[in-house]
């Protein structure tokens, strides 16, 4: 384990950022899955794409907070100027990305991994509490937690790259929260096979929702992937460049 | 080496270069026509200069004369337009572990308010695998290791100062760069920074400290560059001055632009 991710880990943990994103992820799931889960009628919930879509919001969440983890691993840095110190420690400015990648797909795989876990459990036990017949398999848990842990590892590297190329922080994270919660919710369904590709969808398709829409997870992760990746060197070129005023 | 040889070549007067005998032999810092222009704007203008071991340098100019983008261009925070800026002999980006060679106290107080100023050092000595009881021994020697549990947020501007020379120090570097290092200091601070940075370049240690307090300079340097508008317009040891029988003071408004800063 690098000194260099290591030190990122302990700026990731030495202030009270990553667990307000925590613990707002959590309250959101619990919301989500709960307003969804005694929200919609029995006969809605009976079928399997419906009670996938309400388990996947763990996914979704997941991937919102850990994009937006990610972003502020490197903005929170412009914003309060400890840029400068971390430069002068480590000047070649890739490893400083490098080092933030590793601990932001890290952390983002464990808000993942909690958010998804959390959003089964609970809504596993308001179906049962509400008397709906499970439609679900153990595969399908499995592809709900797996996908909806590494998304938002991915997610988490693409909110690096985007908080190195537009340094700002709050463009940043509005950028990332629009992006997901408006821009691919209100024009993916319109943009037919296009919606498919963009990188919150493929995010949903590799935890499994709307499997006879959407891409097969293996492919999605692998587009989300390169998603992932392009963002990071672009981030890591931006920052190559450019003066640290 | 001795003070007398760097003396003749200190002398330049206005405009010239810094060129010790000294310096050229085992420069500390090399700085040859540097110039940042932002558009129109030369922020720094063909700046030449050399610092030699063991000396205490003021770098002076008033506000806006490109006393930050030099250091900043020094530290390899932003890049010349042309010429070039070496400390011992090469970019800062090209030095191994560059913080055990080089220690940075910048204006901008670079310090997250939610995070502990102990875990702010931890932070940088993991980055460069510096061990960790050395944190602890310059939190005490910077007079914070109370205090550095607490939240950054909850501290003086003179306790933020102190952080931050107490991330210089962690390396244990030759050189330090201090960018207004009096700003916030306390008079017993101030006094203790002048006995510090006397005793540092004793040992053989290097500063170079840019301020606009002229008053601290004096009693702190033993040689001062004047900057203005991006041009050294001098560069003199502190005796020769006293030589003339001119002020610190009196020099500086003399050659910078308009005499207020």
């Amino acid at each position: 384990m690098s000194g260099r991710f290591r030190s990122e880990l302990l700026k990731q943990r030495s202030t009270p950022t990553t667990l307000g994103l925590l613990a707002g992820m959590v309250g959101l799931v619990l919301l989500a899955v709960v307003l969804h889960g005694f929200g919609l009628p029995t006969e809605d919930l009976g079928s399997r794409d419906t009670q996938l879509m309400v388990f996947g919001r763990g996914e979704f969440l997941g991937a919102l907070f850990a994009g937006l983890l990610g972003a502020i691993s490197v903005t929170a840095e412009f914003r309060h100027g400890t840029i400068r110190p971390t430069f002068l420690v480590t000047p070649r400015r890739g490893r400083v990305i490098a080092a933030k990648l590793q601990a932001s797909t890290l952390l983002g795989a464990g808000l993942g991994f909690a958010a998804s876990a959390m959003a089964a459990g609970v809504g596993t036990a308001v179906l049962h509490a509400r008397g709906i017949e499970l439609q679900l398999d153990g595969g399908d848990y499995a592809l709900l937690v797996a996908g909806g842990t590494a998304a938002p590892a991915l997610w988490a590297a693409i909110g690096v790259g985007l908080g190195a190329i537009v340094r700002d922080q709050v463009p940043t994270l509005i950028g990332v929260s629009a992006w997901l919660l408006f821009v691919e919710g209100l024009f993916g369904g319109n943009l037919g096979d296009v919606g498919r590709f963009a990188p919150g969808t493929l995010g949903m398709a590799a935890s499994g929702q709307e499997p006879d829409t959407l891409l097969a997870p293996a492919l999605s992760l692998l587009l989300l992937t390169l998603y992932a990746a392009a963002s990071a060197v672009a981030g890591a070129l931006a920052m190559a460049r450019r003066d640290v005023a | 080496m001795s003070r007398e040889s760097e003396a003749r070549h200190l002398d330049g007067g206005r405009g010239a270069p810094l060129t010790s005998a000294s310096a050229a032999h085992d420069p500390v810092v090399t700085v040859s026509s540097l110039t940042k222009r932002y558009g129109e704007l030369a922020a720094v203008d063909g700046l030449t200069f050399a610092l030699g071991r063991g000396t205490v340098t003021g770098f002076l100019g008033p506000n806006g004369a490109g006393k930050t983008t030099t250091l900043r261009l020094l530290l390899g925070l932003a890049r010349p337009t042309s010429g070039e800026a070496l400390i011992f002999g090469r970019p800062y980006g090209e030095l191994e572990h560059p913080v055990r060679r080089v220690g940075a106290v910048l204006e901008s107080n670079d310090l997250h308010p939610g995070r502990s100023g102990r875990d702010h050092i931890r932070a940088l000595a993991l980055a460069d695998e510096i061990p960790l009881r050395r944190v602890d021994e310059v939190l005490a020697l910077v007079g914070l290791d109370v205090a550095s549990r607490r939240r950054v947020k909850t501290y003086s501007l003179g306790m933020r100062q102190r952080l931050g020379l107490a991330a210089a120090l962690l390396g244990d570097p030759d050189l330090l760069v201090l960018d207004e290092p009096a700003n916030g200091l306390d008079p017993a601070g101030m006094h203790w920074l002048r006995v510090f940075l006397r005793g540092y370049a004793d040992r053989g240690g290097t500063v170079l400290i840019s301020s606009h307090v002229l008053a601290e300079i004096a009693k702190t340097v033993d040689q001062v560059m004047i900057i203005d508008r991006g041009h050294l317009v001098a560069s003199t040891r502190l005796d020769e001055l006293a030589g003339r029988s001119q002020t610190l003071e009196d020099a500086y408004l003399e050659l910078t632009s308009g005499g207020i800063s």
